[in-house]
């Protein structure tokens, strides 16, 4: 007999409860009582009743609007949204998208996305070569060799909330204070278009949303076992 | 392009520097970053400026570059965020206060006196929030920080206003030396040549090392960083711990910089970083023990950047012992920062055949297979990264 999977849906909207609906026995992580923070492959960390802990998934539905959690599990982006099928499966198995955040316009909408994420879900986490979302119009910027001058810092810049992705010159990295600057910016999609272009160049940006330094602390009682260097014994290639 | 005069592999911080003083004594440079300027350490670091708890062998090397940093603003053009607020390493035990104590003698008796020992009392005057339990500490009044990434790319800029070169995406496949010139290849196919060869390639260059025919032990950390929300003003020194890795300040906005030493899980070969959450959590919660009134404050962003680390902690800092034409500065194994403009310097001077205007004995490339590392080459107090 083989354990049921895991499931855990991220949000608590119409696409969350639609999805919760078509789950039963899912885990259902919802503001207020519960933040999803941080996100690591078949780990979500989560912040809630003063506490942080790890729930972990075999299936994840984010019905919620959190790209930067996704960016953390390594899904594919595109043009400042999460890339997915027409059943909510991103890039990475097992993870799948639903509302807003998969680009639904209003509550009926995401209701519907929902129900189907969900489905395809529990159905496994077969790939279809149904198209995905956005279009793939945009190839991923590549890093050319360029005579540059280094940037100066610069505070962090953001276009206005457009619903089609701004055309604007490429994003510069951001200082670690000017990011965190930026990310203590309540959720919307000005915060998430400036942040998913630090992700760009920089790999996923962490955490997906501000979490109590107090809560962390709690998480462990006693300094870690002192890690050792990584090794290397690479070689160019 | 004109034929440079030196390649210098690695747009961090000691590459740039070096960049920098060498392209303002006249010689063609070109660096070849494989990323960004920035893109690893040197633009990752808590940004420590300090002489505080320095391996006996880094105190002359740490208090020449500290004068240099009061002055950055006249090499660099730009202050970089310097802020010599100090820095204060705490005690929390009597115990942890008598080995701070006995540092400071033998700093003393060397001749040295940054360093001074600070009573409980004193402490709480320098940070009026530190906790209870905290029994002294020593204090480095002339310390402070400085912003990684705007200090980074000053020395870019000024190495290129100075005519240097600097090729980013430009990661190097192959390494030889041929008739006189050091002829670099990489995997965009671009090749480069000079006769004079700088390994500031960080945690990869045991790597560059090796490709050279020099065999030089180098592992590598991803020490990773918190940042709170923006704060009210809670402390102004950077601040230590005696017993476990920490460093922490609080910048101009107010977000205040938790780091030290607890490392991610890094990929050299992707670059790819992944943290270790417990270990964030461990971090959180030595800041939160010294500093109670962190309590509500929230983490807005934790990173971890890539830092070659040696097996005594100490860097790579001179002329290679097998290859003609080749400087290795790399592996400062997590506490690098700060010395950067003086070891731009002095590799500088390296590669223009002056003399070693420093004692470099303690950082040779080839003191692991000459009997490995002499006595002192063991760090005194915890090296908080950054």
């Amino acid at each position: 007999m083989t354990a049921k999977p895991c499931i855990v849906i991220v949000g608590g909207g119409p696409a969350g409860r639609a999805a919760l609906a078509a789950l039963p026995g899912a885990v259902q992580i919802a503001r207020p009582e519960a933040t999803a923070w941080h996100a690591e492959p078949r780990r979500l960390w989560v912040e809630g009743d003063g506490r942080v802990w790890a729930e972990p998934f075999d299936g994840l539905l984010v019905c919620a609007d959190e790209p930067l959690l996704l960016a953390a599990l390594g899904c594919a982006i595109r043009d400042g949204r999460v890339v997915a099928d027409p059943e909510g499966r991103t890039s990475v198995p097992g993870v799948s998208v639903a509302g807003r955040v998969a680009g639904a316009a209003n509550s009926r909408e995401a209701e519907r996305q929902a129900t189907i994420a969900a489905r395809a879900l529990a159905a496994g986490p077969a790939y279809t070569n149904a198209p995905m979302i956005p279009p793939a119009k945009t190839a991923p910027a590549k890093t050319a060799p360029a005579k540059t001058a280094p940037a100066k810092t610069a505070p962090a810049k953001t276009a206005p909330a457009k619903t089609a992705p701004a055309k604007t010159a490429p994003a510069l990295r951001l200082d670690p204070v000017d990011l965190a600057a930026l990310l203590e910016r309540p959720t919307g999609p000005e915060r998430h278009r400036a942040a998913l272009a630090q992700c760009a160049i920089l790999g996923a940006v962490v955490p997906a949303r501000p979490v109590g330094l107090a809560a962390l602390a709690g998480l462990v009682a006693t300094m870690p076992e002192a890690a050792p260097p990584q090794t290397d014994t690479g070689a160019l290639a | 392009m004109t034929d440079p005069d030196i390649l210098i592999v690695g747009g961090g911080l000691h590459g740039l520097s070096a960049a920098l003083h060498l392209a303002r004594a006249g010689r063609r440079v070109r660096v070849l970053e494989a990323r960004q300027v920035g893109a690893q350490a040197s633009g990752y670091s808590a940004g420590g400026v300090r002489t505080l708890g320095r391996h006996p062998a880094e105190v002359p090397l740490a208090l020449e570059a500290i004068e240099r940093w009061h002055d950055i603003a006249n090499l660099v053009g730009d202050d970089c965020g310097f802020r010599p607020v100090g820095q204060v390493r705490v005690a929390e035990t009597e115990a942890e206060l008598a080995q701070l104590a006995e540092r400071v003698e033998r700093l003393r008796a060397a001749g040295w006196m940054h360093e001074a020992l600070a009573d409980a009392e004193t402490v709480r005057q320098l940070l009026p929030a530190v906790a209870p339990h905290v029994v002294g500490g020593i204090v480095a009044r002339r310390d402070g920080f400085a912003s990684p990434l705007r200090t980074t790319r000053a020395f870019g800029c000024a190495a290129m206003a100075a005519g240097a070169t600097v090729i980013e995406g430009a990661r190097v496949a192959t390494l030889e030396r041929r008739a006189g010139l050091w002829c670099l290849r990489t995997h965009g196919g671009e090749t480069h040549a000079a006769p004079l060869l700088l390994n500031a390639a960080g945690a990869w260059g045991g790597r560059i090392a090796r490709a050279a025919g020099e065999p030089i032990p180098l592992g590598f950390n991803a020490f990773q960083m918190l940042l709170t929300d923006a704060l009210p003003p809670l402390l102004t020194p950077v601040v230590g711990a005696a017993g476990r890795p920490l460093s922490f300040k609080q910048s101009d906005s107010g977000h205040v910089m938790i780091g030290g030493g607890h490392k991610g899980q890094a990929d050299l070969d992707t670059g790819e970083i992944h943290l270790d959450v417990p270990r964030l959590a461990y971090s959180a919660r030595t800041a939160l023990d010294l500093f109670p009134a962190l309590r509500e404050a929230r983490i807005a962003h934790a990173w971890a950047g890539i830092e070659g680390v040696t097996p005594d902690e100490l860097p790579v800092i001179g002329r290679s012992a097998v290859a003609d034409g080749l400087v290795h500065a790399f592996g400062f194994s997590g506490h690098g920062f700060a010395l950067a403009p003086i070891v731009g310097a002095i590799v500088a001077g390296l590669l223009l055949d002056g003399p070693e205007t420093h004692a470099l004995t303690a950082f040779a490339p080839d003191r692991f297979t000459l009997g490995g590392p002499a006595r002192e080459t063991r760090s005194a107090l915890l090296q908080p990264a950054g």
